[in-house]
């Protein structure tokens, strides 16, 4: 019943996400939406290693970057025009993610404290944007790379966009519902909860981290190639780019690690904020405060983010009407939400 | 009955977000035939490129206001319409995107910066308007190969210090500096600049004894600046891109008691008052930076800019930021293209952009069809009792160059 | 002079700077369990304390000390207090965030203040130079480091040589088992953070005056003081001295014997391959709590 009622639910978006782009076909929604979509794959693909075992990973934008220098070296190469073609390029942004994914997870997943691997996945972004700086003669340095461009009209030109970051949204949140849901999901989130406890009940928790870190690899590479052809240029500290994670571990954050929901939410309310902030006030400073308590708010009063805690208040609600009701009717409690609020 | 409302209530502050968007996305949309001629811009209010950003703002406003006074373009009032992009390109594409695809607005002006002139070149192409930028002079703006875009300088960024190298091979063999050392930073603004010079120099025999590019990003320049010193190049070339990059190397240089003959930094000296603050009034003698422009130039409306600017602005002549009127030549050039084809029609515009010789603040100017200048080149400032004099080329110089440089105090 | 020699003999001396930067953020992580992201850019509000101190009241920047030292310790009591305190859970994690925020609010507030516009502390000793056997040592750079030999000594002889110091080492130690024994560990933390940042008041003034800033260079800060941190071994004082050395050490040598364009590269690599072979640092306790 339940789980009908939020695949209902769910349609509803997907629908009200295809048809948004021809009620509001203005450049500017269209382009908004476009990277809130974008980041709902990032931080949903971030989620399944970060949210899902607590390995907190800040060096998700080194996958990032090589998605679309994957895809602007393969355009390049190969001489590949401007036009849908390049988007099953896009894809091989991801497969490269994920064969640099293996030697990096392996390095970092050995370090079985959670700041050293916070701090290693740090270095990786860092090394990986410098080695786009210095290795000229691949990456052309710090003049960037152009990526061919389609002869779209301006007012079609955001449409595929749209449509191909929508799809990577959709596949990526249908992924990390399938493995929530499934065995390997409860190994990560046994692993999150306590590693050796979960070693000891014959979780093989070396193979679950590390399946993990490279499946979320994935959807990030391919959210890196879609945005470098959409920005048509790319520079090594714009793909690269700290802020990046910053944004997707904020998102996350924000709107509850390792639910399902969270990211989801968190990317659609940072995302168009950032950008509307930029947009509409010119007052460097007041920007970075404003910004900066509002976190610290959250935080301090939804200390595990916007879903898990509104998930815990109604279940208290809840679980106090139902004892008001105690004398006429059993009380049915409901521990464990569809929506999310993993075991904490 | 609570998980409903929960569920529903999760949807209608994601719809509500969305519809909220979406609000923001249609401002009205101004008819393209009536009403004010206008002219949008995304520019770096804040962020890494603020200050260059705001000088740049203040070029475009004042001749805002002086097409204004003289009635407008085509008798219609220009009106600009600006939007920050914190410099950064994700939002220059969204400003220039929603510029011309929901505000259509009738013409654009450029961005600060070939790092952001490129996303925009890129919107301007595909909606066929003339961008016409102030900054944009690195060789990967000109190998888009747009012919709707002009760089709006008199020299292309490769070309900026091929002054200097004429300089020095004009003074007397036996005066002439023997070694010369290079630093740049990895900016794409600065990095193209030396490798025409170095091979001119060696060309006349002048050694390079060190050659080599540091992140731009780098906090400690202390490890080149004592390289620089130990290779005891009588010429130094700076590619720095700020004041505490020269300030850095000063810094070593002063330190180490080494002194070259002479000293060029491509940005930094031309920042007046910011320049001699940081490294001391004392120590900017003799220091030369290449420029397009300088307040005392008899070009094209010079005299008004200038006086206009200190009128409104306030600060010396000295202290204009050369942002300014490279906007400012931005707007001269558009407002010769309308008068001359009677249209605000960008196709129109384009064929216009390329075969007509433009008058600027900074001199005559024509463009080739990928958007390089034609123009007078640049020319040498340099440092002198505290004030910036031209000292090269000879013809428009006002003051005669100091070589060598005088040891730092 | 050797070219390399006098970029060893530099890196050294500049690497005390940075271990001054540096130790703040490894004994707050070592007390509090914190990872303090807000490090790079207290470093700056000290750098800019000074920087004012010294432009608009003429007070020499180490003199200046002496002012700042107790305004970033209130600052640190203060930012303890009011947002590290109340985080009772996922404390690594949340930390992050906490003290990104009070980095951004920072941020802002210095932009506010003191513009965009890069500025550097100026004082007598930071131009002047003495030569030493052919190589001119920055006056500010010896300073910088005999600084750094002092506070951090005493900093030392607080943590071996008197009862507060057992109290943290204990914590340091094992958080749970410290409470057990009596020790008020509330007030430990908030201690420790209150002298981490005033500590860092100093590191502040020495990098104003030997680079110039603005408000945005905490991020390039941040990066590399986590890094010295993490190959000294997190929560070891003289771990974060070694590897300050150790970091500064060979990003000049390979500036100048190679290119600077890998130096930082070269220094990152370093630590990786470190954490390979040994995970807990070169000076860190092996992992006693696992994630």
């Amino acid at each position: 019943m339940k789980r009908n009622r939020m695949g209902l639910i769910a349609l509803i978006a997907v629908v009200a996400a295809v048809v948004y782009p021809f009620v509001f076909s203005s450049t500017e929604a269209t382009t908004i939406v476009f990277y809130a979509l974008l980041y709902v794959a990032i931080a949903s693909s971030w989620n399944i290693i970060g949210g899902f075992t607590g390995y907190i990973s800040l060096g998700h934008a080194a996958f990032f970057g090589l998605g679309a220098y994957t895809i602007a070296l393969v355009a390049d190469h190969l001489g590949i025009p401007g036009g849908y073609g390049l988007f099953l390029v896009a894809l091989l942004g991801g497969v490269v993610a994920a064969l640099f994914a293996v030697p990096m997870g392996f390095i970092a997943l050995r370090l079985r404290t959670i700041h050293s691997f916070v701090i290693v996945t740090i270095a990786y972004l860092f090394m990986f944007q410098l080695l786009a700086f210095n290795l000229l003669g691949v990456t052309n340095g710090s003049s960037g790379l152009a990526i061919p461009q389609p002869n779209w009209s301006g007012a079609f030109f955001n449409m595929p966009f749209y449509f191909a970051a929508l799809v990577l949204a959709v596949l990526t949140v249908l992924l990390a519902y399938w493995i929530r849901n499934s065995r390997f999901g409860l190994g990560l989130l046994a692993i999150r909860d306590d590693e050796d406890k979960a070693a000891g009940v014959g979780v093989d928790t070396w193979k679950h981290k590390f399946a993990a870190y490279i499946i979320s690899a994935v959807p990030i590479g391919i959210a890196g190639a879609i945005y470098a052809y959409f920005s048509s240029y790319i520079y090594p500290q714009t793909v690269f780019d700290p802020m990046i994670d910053l944004t997707i571990v904020l998102s996350a954050f924000l709107g509850g690690m390792g639910t399902l929901l969270g990211p989801i939410l968190g990317a659609f309310i940072l995302q168009p904020a950032q950008q509307l902030l930029t947009f509409y006030t010119g007052a460097a400073g007041w920007d970075l405060v404003l910004f900066g308590v509002l976190f610290l708010v959250v935080i301090l009063l939804m200390p595990s983010g916007i879903v898990p805690t509104i998930v815990e208040r109604t279940r208290r609600a809840r679980v106090r009407e139902a004892v008001q009701k105690a004398d006429e009717t059993v009380p049915t409690p409901d521990a464990n939400p569809a929506a999310g609020g993993g075991p904490r | 009955m609570f998980s409903v409302r929960r569920n529903r209530a999760a949807l209608v502050a994601l719809t509500a977000s969305t519809l909220l968007l979406a609000a923001c996305g249609s401002t009205p949309s101004s008819s393209a035939s009536a009403g004010p001629v206008k002219i949008g811009i995304s520019l770096s209010l804040s962020g890494d490129f603020s200050g260059d950003g705001k000088a740049i703002l203040q070029g475009y406003q004042l001749w805002a206001h002086d097409v204004n006074q003289q009635g407008g373009l085509l008798g219609r009032k220009v009106e600009l319409v600006v939007k920050d992009d914190d410099s950064t390109t994700q939002q220059t594409i969204t400003n220039y995107s929603t510029l011309i695809g929901t505000d259509h607005v009738n013409l654009v002006f450029g961005p600060f910066s070939s790092l952001l002139t490129i996303p925009a070149e890129q919107i301007a192409k595909r909606y066929g308007y003339v961008l016409l930028g102030p900054a944009g002079g690195a060789p990967n703006v000109f190998a888009e190969n747009y012919k709707g875009y002009a760089f709006v300088q008199p020299a292309s960024v490769v070309n900026n210090l091929l002054s200097f190298g004429a300089m020095l091979k004009s003074l007397p063999a036996s005066e002439r500096p023997t070694s010369v050392a290079y630093a740049t930073s990895n900016d794409p603004f600065t990095q193209p600049q030396l490798p025409p010079l170095q091979s001119e120099l060696s060309a006349a025999g002048i050694k390079s004894v060190y050659y080599q590019v540091f992140p731009d990003e780098t906090p400690d320049l202390t490890p080149e600046a004592l390289a620089i010193v130990h290779s005891g190049a009588q010429a130094v070339v700076l590619g720095t891109t700020s004041v505490p990059q020269v300030q850095a190397f000063v810094q070593t240089f002063i330190q180490q008691h080494y002194t070259p003959k002479v000293i060029i930094a491509t940005s930094g000296p031309d920042q007046g008052s910011a320049f001699s603050s940081a490294i001391g009034a004392a120590n900017t003698e003799g220091f030369l930076v290449p420029e397009g422009w300088t307040a005392s130039a008899n070009t094209y409306q010079n005299s008004k800019f200038v006086s206009e600017y200190l009128a409104k602005y306030g600060g010396t002549a000295n202290a204009i930021p050369s942002d300014a009127p490279e906007a400012y030549s931005v707007g001269q050039i558009m407002q010769q293209m309308v008068q001359k084809t009677h249209s605000l029609d960008n196709a129109t515009l384009i064929k216009a952009l390329h075969d007509t010789t433009f008058k600027t603040v900074q001199g005559p100017m024509s463009f080739n069809s990928n958007g390089s200048p034609v123009g007078s080149g640049t020319f040498l400032v340099q440092w002198q009792g505290g004030n910036t004099k031209i000292v090269w080329p000879q013809n428009i110089q006002q003051a005669n160059l100091e070589f060598p440089k005088p040891a730092w105090h | 002079m050797n070219l390399v020699f006098g970029s060893v003999v530099l890196g050294i001396l500049s690497g005390g700077i940075y271990a001054l930067m540096a130790v703040g953020l490894t004994l707050s992580f070592g007390v509090l369990e914190v990872i303090n992201i807000a490090q790079g850019m207290l470093v700056v509000v000290g750098a800019y304390l000074s920087f004012a101190l010294e432009s608009y009241w003429h007070i020499d920047p180490l003199l200046g000390l002496l002012i700042t030292i107790p305004t970033l310790f209130l600052l640190g009591f203060g930012i303890e207090w009011a947002f590290l305190r109340p985080l009772k859970q996922d404390r690594v994690a949340l930390s992050i965030l906490v003290t990104y925020a009070v980095a951004l609010i920072l941020e802002g507030l210095m932009g506010l203040w003191f513009g965009d516009n890069f500025v550097a502390i100026h004082a007598w000793y930071v131009d002047a130079a003495i030569n030493v056997f052919g190589l001119y040592i920055a006056d500010i750079y010896l300073i910088g480091f005999a600084l750094a030999i002092v506070l951090l000594g005493a900093v030392y002889l607080l943590l071996y040589r008197s009862k507060f110091g057992a109290a943290l080492r204990a914590t340091v130690q094992n958080r749970e088992a410290a409470v057990l024994i009596g020790i008020d560990v509330q007030r430990i933390s908030t201690l420790t953070f209150a002298i981490a940042t005033g500590l860092t008041a100093a590191g502040g003034m020495l990098f104003g005056a030997t680079t110039a800033f603005n408000a945005n260079s905490m991020l390039d800060l941040i990066s590399r003081l986590l890094m010295i941190i993490i190959l000294g071994g997190m929560g070891s004082m003289g771990g974060a001295l070694v590897a300050s050395l150790i970091m500064l050490v060979s990003v000049d040598v390979v500036s100048v014997a190679y290119t600077p364009t890998w130096s930082t590269f070269v220094f990152f690599a370093l630590t990786v391959v470190v954490m390979v072979v040994r995970p807990q640092g070169l000076f860190g306790a092996p992992p006693a709590r696992k994630v």
